[in-house]
């Protein structure tokens, strides 16, 4: 029976790592190819752990204009679609927390719609409305459009965030002579600023990886944010693949890292509005 | 009645100066409102406006006014029923796939053992690494020479000859299919993995003695937690799957043969490629509605399930 027991522990904890090999071996795979000379890369057999020898590939890559160019550009993007998402949600995800008023529920409902409606599909009429706008191939332009489809996880995780804090706080602070702007800025922020910084990280990888609006609205070389410049590789000859792996590599890095330290938010914001329903 | 009077108006008066006036929700609401009216309600109605008309990229603000022509063009061309198809069996396919192993990898992952938060971590790496960077890595495991993958499934015996299996009719389509359920299961498991950590300790222990892991267990104790949570999973998933434009546009462009063009890749190639916006507009009128649908269908059932839970 025991020894039943640890076989079956055993399985499990090979079925694990078995997981866990596929969850990131591609990760892995670029890794490996980033530090494998191209020479080796295209000879017919394989090596399957990254060469220690070769990591001087980063120290190019970081040296490569082209390549921090498209990551600064990234950054800008992300930056100021986290900043944007955030002066536009605090105040209605407070709203939607605090108070009582008409057109709540239709409130509600619309950010629901705005969450669930994918946005590729409104990629033509966009593509109109920031053309007259003169906002095409500007990185403004696309802080505007990655705001606007990141505003309701932004919103909804704040709102959660808001309904725990306790309601005598507010009142004791209206009883001090705040009006509701200071109550929100000087009692309620402060006390979610784990909330909001997750926010701010879940609408700056929103920026960092988004494609769609970058690859159709950026159209100068030197605009191109990360995501559009290393999809530019593929299919490209020129480019040796080892370096363009190190790109991507870079890339990936700091979305995954951030990611995990906010993972937990992500799970709330992406289901807490679609929950309740 | 005079006390009365008198106290009332200045209690109100107070209340109303502590709270603001009965415009401050909607100047707190304000901002966010014109944008999202701007950026998503406007562009929505610009979508069906130019639905019916004919305007192309070269030309856009010469639109004229054609009616349902371009939906019955659409409707009428195999190309569009081929696209509706290949959308069809890539929703399902990922919700089916995407739920399936984020079910099973959570039941896996459940528990308490040594690195359980390392193994968490481990297991969410494919949902944040960036669409862009995957689909680059992608193409070079299925390079048709050096791809460790196109290796792989040679040794497997799936291929006879190398080759660009992204460009094979028959791979193309379940390649993309795997490579976005490999994607998505990582929140499909965290998400069950917290449903998970909703079943009392006791009733799993207790199927655990009458035989761990059997279906009936599965049945009896732990789906009814987690049932209301695979719902929400199959609408977020379908949803992503509709959306899911980086991985295919790069990959495939939607080939060989319209194999792997979704709707979005239809749209996209329609307004952007061919320059036929108001028939891309037509595409994105059927996928937004399509949407709509799954939202509404999702809502009904439900509402139906909690009724049913209710009697």
């Amino acid at each position: 029976m025991r020894r039943r027991l640890r076989l079956g522990l055993t399985a499990r904890l090979l079925a694990i790592l078995v997981v866990l090999g596929l969850a990131v071996f591609p990760i892995y795979w670029m890794l490996v190819t980033a530090t494998t000379p191209n020479a080796k890369l295209f000879s017919s057999k394989l090596s399957f752990f990254p060469d220690l020898g070769e990591f001087s590939v980063f120290g190019e890559t970081f040296s490569d204009k082209g390549v921090m160019l498209w990551l600064w550009n990234s950054a800008i993007i992300a930056l100021g679609t986290a900043a944007l998402a955030l002066v536009l949600a605090i105040p209605l995800g407070y709203a939607l927390s605090r108070f009582r008023f008409r057109g709540k529920g239709l409130a509600g409902v619309a950010l629901l719609m705005t969450q669930m409606l994918p946005e590729a599909l409104l990629v033509v009429p966009l593509f109109g409305i920031f053309r007259n706008l003169n906002l095409l191939d500007s990185r403004l332009g696309l802080i505007m459009v990655n705001a606007a489809f990141v505003l309701p996880v932004v919103c909804l995780l704040i709102k959660n965030g808001i309904d725990g804090t306790p309601r005598e706080l507010d009142e004791a602070a209206r009883v001090d002579g705040c009006g509701p702007w200071r109550t929100l800025l000087r009692i309620n922020l402060p006390l979610i600023a784990p909330t909001i910084a997750a926010a701010a990280v879940i609408a700056f990888f929103h920026g960092w990886n988004e494609f769609v609006f970058a690859v159709t609205f950026i159209f100068t070389d030197d605009k191109f944010p990360a995501s559009v410049g290393i999809a530019n590789f593929v299919g490209e000859q020129a480019t040796s693949v080892h370096a363009m792996m190190s790109a991507a590599l870079m890339y990936t890095i700091p979305a995954v890292v951030f990611y995990l330290i906010v993972q937990r938010y992500v799970v709330t914001g992406m289901t807490a509005g679609s929950v309740k329903g | 009645m005079s006390v009365e009077g008198a106290v009332r108006p200045r209690a109100r008066g107070r209340a109303r100066r502590a709270t603001g006036s009965r415009l401050t929700p909607y100047v707190f609401i304000a901002p966010a409102a014109v944008y999202i009216l701007v950026l998503q309600a406007l562009p929505l109605l610009q979508e069906i406006r130019l639905s019916f008309t004919k305007t192309t990229l070269t030309r856009p603000n010469d639109s004229t006014w054609v009616g349902l022509d371009n939906f019955i063009k659409l409707f009428s061309s195999e190309g569009f029923q081929q696209t509706l198809g290949v959308t069809a069996v890539y929703v399902v396919a990922c919700v089916v796939g995407a739920v399936g192993v984020g079910l099973a990898v959570a039941l896996l992952l459940d528990g308490s053992y040594r690195g359980r938060g390392i193994a968490r971590a481990l297991v969410t790496v494919p949902w944040a690494a960036p669409g862009v960077a995957v689909a680059l890595i992608v193409t070079w495991m299925l390079n048709g020479q050096y791809g460790i993958a196109t290796k792989a499934m040679k040794a497997l015996g799936l291929i006879a000859e190398n080759g660009v299996v992204l460009q094979d009719r028959t791979w193309a389509l379940p390649v993309i299919l795997l490579v976005t359920t490999w994607q998505i299961f990582p929140f499909d498991a965290v998400v069950l993995l917290s449903a998970l950590q909703a079943v009392p300790g006791e009733l799993k222990e207790a199927v655990k003695v009458d035989g761990g892991g059997s279906l009936w267990g599965f049945r009896a104790a732990v789906w009814p937690s987690v049932r209301a949570t695979v719902g929400l999973l199959a609408l977020l998933n379908a949803i992503w799957a509709i959306r899911r434009f980086d991985l295919i546009w790069i990959t495939t462009r939607g080939g060989p043969s319209g194999r792997t063009k979704t709707l979005v890749i239809d749209l996209y190639d329609s307004a952007f490629m061919r320059g036929d916006l108001g028939s891309a507009a037509a595409v994105g009128v059927v996928g937004i509605v399509i949407s709509l649908l799954l939202i509404g269908g999702s809502q009904l059932v439900t509402r139906a399930a909690e009724r049913g839970g209710q009697a």
